[in-house]
């Protein structure tokens, strides 16, 4: 491997902690390609350094994201079981793909997600609270401003089949899994946004570390590459979740679905 | 768990709170050892860095676990439980190699 400097890395890694604790996700889906794109990292070694990335990144924005409140963690645990067995089987799997067939899978995976992202941004999922209305054991409050919303989580199975692939894809490429997540919950099972990410959020760090172990054991982590990119990733994602505050969540979605699209198109070229 | 309508749930529970700390902890040890090693070049540090970071997730389970139980909140400290066990299974899994 070509040794990059520890500086860039340490760039590279605050720049994606940054964009991904402020969009609610962990940043691996920037953070793989420019180590592998831009900084010629073999792919391997990126998608672990990314792996670890991404549990730096949760992790620091989970604290800033709990003391606001956001986060659901009940219906965080019912879908890490999802997450946590996709993580690790898609962590075992990983040695058997080609590089070309990861990539592809990256790049359709964005392009779906990125659609539905766009298609539904003027959607409201939340409800006016009243006192009469049960949120379920599953649902939640979220205050914007001074109204307190009220929401359900609808079509659960579809936010389990979900995670289960964000898991798998999580495993498999060294991202979090946020970016499958964080759409299907919004669209899928009527969680407000911020509480999609936030709660995503929350799960990362245990979907990551279901496979992170078994690349660790393979000899996979690079060690110094990986602890700058992390270096970078700890501060920066602690700012990013706090800014994540003031963008409105019309914008956070629009954004994600031009980020879904510009990173999908460039795994794609990869891929061909 | 209760009959009673469900509580207006706002805010930061005592768990979060507790979660927050876990993880907090985690990640200033973590990144003590990164720094460390990668300003003396020992690989020790940064090989005990990463792991800590690792492991950070998984003592969150284990928090979340026993918050569960000392709510009494059976179901969902099962589910917590069974997110252990995959967890635990991983690091097996790695261990045998």
């Amino acid at each position: 491997m070509t040794a990059v400097p520890a500086g860039l890395l340490f760039l590279t890694g605050a720049g994606t902690g940054l964009i991904g604790a402020l969009l609610g996700l962990g940043g691996g889906v920037f953070l793989v390609p420019i180590l592998t794109l831009v900084l010629d990292v073999p792919i391997r070694a990126a998608i672990a350094a990314s792996l670890i990335s991404v549990i730096a990144t949760a992790s620091a924005s989970a604290t800033v994201n709990l003391n606001r409140g956001l986060v659901n963690m009940r219906l965080g645990l019912v879908l890490e079981v999802a997450t946590s067995v996709g993580g690790l089987a898609g962590g075992i799997a990983a040695a058997h793909l080609t590089h070309r067939q990861l990539f592809l899978t990256f790049a359709a995976t964005l392009g779906v997600m990125g659609t539905l992202m766009a298609a539904r941004s003027g959607r409201r999922n939340v409800l006016p609270h009243s006192s009469t209305e049960d949120p379920g054991r599953l649902g939640g409050h979220l205050r914007e401003g001074s109204t307190l919303y009220m929401y359900r989580v609808k079509r659960l199975p579809a936010g389990l089949l979900a995670s289960l692939v964000a898991g798998a894809i999580s495993g498999l490429l060294g991202v979090g899994g946020g970016i499958v997540k964080v759409p299907a919950l919004n669209t899928f099972c009527g969680i407000p946004i911020r509480v999609a990410a936030a709660t995503s959020t929350f799960m990362i760090g245990v979907t990551a570390a279901a496979s992170a172990f078994i690349y660790f054991s393979r000899g996979d982590v690079v060690l110094p590459m990986t602890a700058a990119v992390c270096l970078g990733a700890l501060p920066a994602s602690l700012l990013g979740a706090r800014l994540s505050e003031r963008v409105h969540a019309r914008s956070l979605k629009m954004l994600m679905a031009v980020v879904l699209f510009v990173v999908g198109a460039r795994m794609a070229l990869a891929g061909l | 768990m209760s009959d009673a309508p469900p509580p207006l749930r706002e805010g930061p529970t005592a768990l979060d709170r507790t979660i927050e700390v876990v993880l907090t902890a985690g990640l200033l040890a973590s990144g003590g050892m990164l720094v460390a090693g990668l300003a003396s070049g020992r690989a020790a540090f940064l090989k005990w860095g990463i792991l800590i970071l690792m492991a950070t997730p998984v003592a969150r389970v284990v928090v979340v676990t026993l918050g569960l139980l000392r709510e009494r909140d059976w179901l969902f400290a099962a589910v917590s439980l069974w997110i252990l066990a995959v967890l635990a299974s991983s690091v097996y899994f790695a261990s045998g190699r």
